[in-house]
């Protein structure tokens, strides 16, 4: 319990060494294939999560994009061996070549935190009532390195530090804290062991829109500083825009579409993604006209009774007889990938979804 | 908090004031005379009301009240009509003997429960242990304790003869002090001492499980688990956070306890203030009644000033006003 001050030799020493080991970890890769997650309901099986296949290059971030319900949170459970053990997942995750699917938790032990840690969605609950934060950092650090307790949690006061947190807080309780610095206590604790690949799960979802911007602002120069490489799950592409270099969008447990996010961005090839983007605002630019907000009709479909075709076609604009009965495949056209059966009329589309009469004019649910 | 702690004490001075009160007039309309327990054949009416003027019986029952009252103060129980001796002198003893069952009773009851109940609540859902182990502990809870007891007697005295079956010391064994630490008193122990576990244990077992079971959901338990941190650490976090309500239950259920040890000296005749307790009544021996209740009146009062201090220490978040 030494003030951060009145460090001893001693434990700067071994502080310095521990630093020095958990910087030296690479960033890890991250490849997942045909990754699927369902639950087995007495309605029958719940297919939250369908052949999803994306890749996160060390020392990249990826965007997961989609609404609530698509499936991204889950997609992150999995990852983290974090499902009910019930559940049943398919396909592989390799990190740095092995596969972390269907672990056991003490196969996990190893792997969690060290090469692969979690900010979670809702910081609010994620931290336990009554132990002191510093204690609870510290709990991570001691399970994966030997170190003593004075070193672990003079390594939680520099996590504090990198999170704009003062290390006497480090003794304090979470519900001593405001919802914001409970955030950042969570990215300090995701942060202690320097792990190779960070899965932010909605990290600023419960905050106000001031604190979600310092709370980005403060992971994005994490980011540049640690050079690690994230999955960034979150339901909002301004946030991926300023963030990721590769974005995945997903709708109702299928990726819709994916690559690099300034191709995504400038060119969506499916007309769900083109919905998304208008659904947010944006700065007018001078000398053109506004941009309406146009909201996407229509709820996601019920993933215990698929339908046979497209999932989005009962809410796209754009959808033929092909899409309501044949699943398209994903269509690769330049580095980016999108599962439509039109992608190749994608421009025309562009056009017709930026006015907002194309959505507004559908029949909801044919 | 020291305010807190001081307003606290006043209240439970309050308490056991009131208790004593209601006791004192309870014995008094009591249609009874305490003088017929002594059976002295040919007691003449002189004698009888010298007896009852020694004993404090003769004025109105206002006086005696402030009498008693005054005596309480000073730290003075009377003296007890049956024995004719001072109270005190009778219930040392009699205490020391009861806390020797009841407080590891209690605490190996409860730490026994919590324990088992983590591991049934941390256990697979509809999995055999959590099955057997709630299944287990319903029956338990549902017997009475002189069953309990009854069955331990039955099964390991009588049976097996493993163990005495009544009393804390066989015949010319060491007496005084000193008996509390031979072989003989704690071979007497065991099965009293079992039976308390055993009365108390189920209660602890079922709400240690449903707190765990309610808190292993929790999002800051997923996040304990993310860490990487052994299974068993991540159970203690679920654990760590079931022992709030459980506390909460436990220090007044100790009241309910106690009279349930009552019934387990009664059953294994273990000398112990529960068992004279019930005979200074059907005696009519109100000095000695009287202290015994004061006393339970007085644990129990501070049962619940423990579990209120205690939880401050275990829950962070309380704040004492």
């Amino acid at each position: 319990m030494a003030p951060a001050r009145t460090r001893s030799p001693a434990l700067a020493r071994d502080l310095a060494r521990l630093d020095e080991r958990l910087s030296a970890k690479p960033a890890a890769h991250l490849k997942v294939n045909g990754l699927s997650i369902g639950y087995s309901t007495l309605r029958g099986r719940f297919h939250a999560v369908e052949d999803v296949s994306f890749e996160v290059r060390a020392g990249t971030n990826l965007g997961l994009v989609g609404e609530s319900g698509c499936g991204k949170s889950t997609v992150v459970k999995a990852l983290m061996g974090l499902l009910p053990e019930f559940t049943g997942i398919s396909g592989e995750a390799l990190l740095d070549g092995q596969n972390i699917l269907g672990l056991s938790d003490a196969q996990l032990e190893p792997i969690r935190w060290n090469r692969i840690s979690l900010i979670t969605q809702s910081a609010m609950n994620s931290l336990d009532p009554v132990y002191c934060i510093g204690d609870q950092i510290c709990e991570a650090i001691l399970a994966h390195e030997k170190v003593g307790k004075a070193v672990a949690w003079a390594r939680a006061e520099e996590m504090f530090a990198l999170v704009g947190l003062p290390a006497e807080r480090l003794y304090e309780f979470p519900h001593q804290f405001s919802g914001g610095m409970r955030q950042r206590a969570v990215i300090a604790m995701a942060l202690a062991l320097n792990a190779g690949m960070l899965l932010a799960d909605e990290p600023t979802t419960a905050l106000d829109p001031i604190m979600q911007s310092q709370i980005m602002s403060r992971i994005r120069g994490i980011h540049e500083h640690m050079r690690r490489s994230m999955i960034l799950v979150t339901h909002d592409i301004a946030v991926v825009a300023e963030t990721c270099e590769a974005v995945v969008v997903m709708y109702a447990g299928k990726v819709a579409e994916s690559g690099p996010t300034a191709d995504v961005l400038e060119r969506p090839l499916h007309p769900y993604t083109m919905g998304l983007q208008n659904a947010f605002p944006r700065l007018p630019v001078r000398g053109q006209p506004r941009q309406p907000l146009i909201s996407i009709p229509g709820t996601v479909p019920n993933l215990l009774l698929p339908p046979s075709g497209c999932r989005f076609a009962s809410r796209c604009p754009f959808a033929t007889d092909l899409c309501r009965t044949t699943a398209p495949q994903l269509h690769t056209v330049g580095a980016q990938s999108a599962a439509c059966h039109y992608t190749e009329r994608a421009d025309e589309f562009r056009a017709a979804a930026a006015r907002p009469e194309t959505w507004r004019n559908m029949r909801v649910g044919a | 908090m020291r305010a807190y702690i001081l307003r606290r004490l006043a209240q439970s001075v309050l308490v056991v004031w009131a208790v004593t009160t209601i006791m004192f007039f309870m014995f008094r309309v009591m249609p009874a005379d305490p003088t017929a327990i002594l059976l002295e054949r040919g007691l003449t009416d002189e004698a009888r009301q010298a007896l009852l003027e020694q004993w404090g019986l003769t004025g109105s029952m206002w006086d005696q009240y402030l009498a008693y009252l005054g005596n309480l103060i000073q730290g003075d129980f009377g003296s007890s009509f049956f024995y004719r001796k001072p109270v005190w002198e009778v219930l040392w003893p009699l205490i020391v003997n009861t806390l020797w069952i009841a407080i590891p009773g209690l605490l190996l009851g409860a730490a026994i429960g919590a324990a088992i109940g983590t591991a049934v609540g941390w256990a697979r859902r509809g999995g055999k242990l959590e099955r057997s182990g709630i299944f287990l502990a319903t029956v338990i809870r549902g017997v009475p304790n002189f069953v309990i007891g009854i069955a331990l007697l039955t099964i390991f005295s009588s049976t097996l003869g493993w163990f005495p079956g009544f009393g804390m010391g066989d015949p010319g064994a060491t007496t005084g002090f000193a008996r509390y630490f031979t072989l003989d008193f704690l071979h007497h122990l065991a099965l009293p001492l079992i039976a308390v576990i055993i009365y108390f244990m189920p209660e602890n077992l079922l709400l240690m499980r449903s707190g765990v079971v309610e808190n292993r959901t929790e999002d800051y338990i997923e996040l304990v688990r993310a860490k990487g941190v052994p299974q068993r650490r991540v159970a203690w976090h679920a654990a760590r956070n079931s022992m709030l309500p459980l506390i909460t239950w436990l220090f007044p259920a100790l009241a309910e306890t106690i009279a349930g040890i009552v019934v387990i000296e009664i059953v294994f005749s273990w000398p112990g203030v529960g068992r004279e307790l019930v005979l200074a009544v059907t005696r009519q021996d109100y000095p000695l009644a009287q202290a015994a209740f004061f006393l339970l009146a007085v644990m129990i009062v501070l049962a619940n000033l423990a579990a209120d201090l205690v939880y401050g220490k275990l829950d962070p978040r309380v704040v004492y006003k």
